[in-house]
Parts: C-alpha cells; sequence; structure tokens
C-alpha cells in the first residue's frame, strides 16, 4: 500500500478511546502507556530515561518554570518552559505541589550545574511528550 | 571533564528514547540509537570548539 492510500485509510478509521486513555497515562506517568500495552523493553528504556532525566535535573538543582514570574520577567517568556516541564506530568504536578524546584533561589542559581539541571528537567518533559505519542501512536495501531 | 560527561549522559538518554521510538526492527532501533548518539556527541563536540574560540 502506497503511502497515500495508508494515509487515507488511517483517516477512515476513528481513533479508539482506550488510545487517548493510553496517550493521557503515558504523559501522567512516564513509561505507564507502554506498559499498559505490555510493551516492557520500551517502558523500561523510554520512561526509565524520562524519570533518570527528571532527577538528574533537579539533583543538579535546576529550576522548573511556572506562571508565577520572577520579578522583572514576563510572565509570557515562562510559558514555553513551563510546557516542556508540564510534559513529565505527574512529576511536574507534585513537584509543583510539594513547592520543591520551583523556588527562585539565587544560591541555588550559582551553582555550576543548574543550567545543565534546567535542560535535563526541560528535556525529560520534552522526551516524554515523544513517549506519550509512541504509546498513542500503537495504541491506535498505526504503529507496531 | 564534568561538563562532558553530563554532555555524554544527555546524549545517551536522548538517544535511548529516539533509538526505542525510530524504526522498525531490534537491529535498525541499535543503529538509531547510536547514530542519534554519535551526532549528538560529534555536534556537541564540534559546537563547543567554535565557541571556544570565540571571544
Amino acid at each position: 500500500m502506497v503511502k497515500t492510500e495508508r494515509i487515507e485509510a488511517e483517516a477512515d478509521e476513528p481513533t479508539p478511546s482506550s488510545a487517548w486513555l493510553i496517550g493521557a497515562a503515558a504523559w501522567f506517568v512516564p513509561g505507564l502507556g507502554h506498559g499498559l500495552l505490555k510493551k516492557w523493553p520500551r517502558a523500561l528504556l523510554m520512561g526509565g530515561a524520562v524519570w533518570l532525566c527528571f532527577f538528574i535535573g533537579l539533583n543538579m538543582g535546576g529550576h522548573m518554570f511556572d506562571l508565577n514570574a520572577a520579578e522583572g520577567s514576563s510572565q509570557l517568556l515562562q510559558v514555553p518552559p513551563m510546557i516542556a516541564n508540564l510534559g513529565t506530568g505527574a512529576l511536574y504536578i507534585i513537584s509543583w505541589l510539594l513547592g520543591y524546584g520551583f523556588a527562585d533561589d539565587p544560591a541555588q542559581a550559582a551553582r555550576a550545574t543548574y543550567e545543565y539541571g534546567n535542560t535535563f528537567l526541560l528535556i525529560a518533559g520534552l522526551l516524554n511528550y515523544l513517549t506519550m505519542l509512541d504509546a498513542f501512536d500503537i495504541a491506535a495501531g498505526r504503529k507496531s | 571533564m564534568r561538563h562532558f560527561l553530563v554532555m555524554t549522559l544527555f546524549a545517551a538518554l536522548a538517544s535511548i528514547v529516539f533509538g526505542a521510538m525510530g524504526k522498525e526492527t531490534t537491529q535498525e532501533r541499535w543503529l538509531y540509537g547510536v547514530k542519534v548518539f554519535a551526532e549528538f556527541m560529534v555536534i556537541g563536540l564540534v559546537l563547543s570548539w567554535v565557541l571556544y574560540f570565540i571571544p
């Protein structure tokens, strides 16, 4: 089947509601989507990479973003990194509820690994978006 | 040295995800993951040397 025919065939098939649930689960707990699909090696590798990235970022003193803009900075500028951070799902939400990793502490910002930590936290979220899309595609039958 | 280790760790974690979700067969995934890892490392090293000479 050529690509255009495959795209047309896929457009006719509705996405099963379970795919949306698995996508949401994959976003909320990194690795859970693939786990529910019984794709254990992928769940371990992809979810594990996201969890590791997140905790390494926190351990390096990284800072996560929310809409509470620091003094002198625009709230709008906080939105793109916040979207990236939000990709870690429950990890972000729990950290936000506990107020861990959100403080604007100059001592923390002075650490040599501060920027690395920020990058790891952003990348953890972005990688989990990819993981979520992969789990969604598998659940929707678009990929094996 | 620490910067290099952090860069390696970053490249490894990102290439694990890229490798796991790309391609069809396990062998192709391995090759793709290794390729992405090598690309991260080479580009990172080249960029760091370029930036080193920029005051």
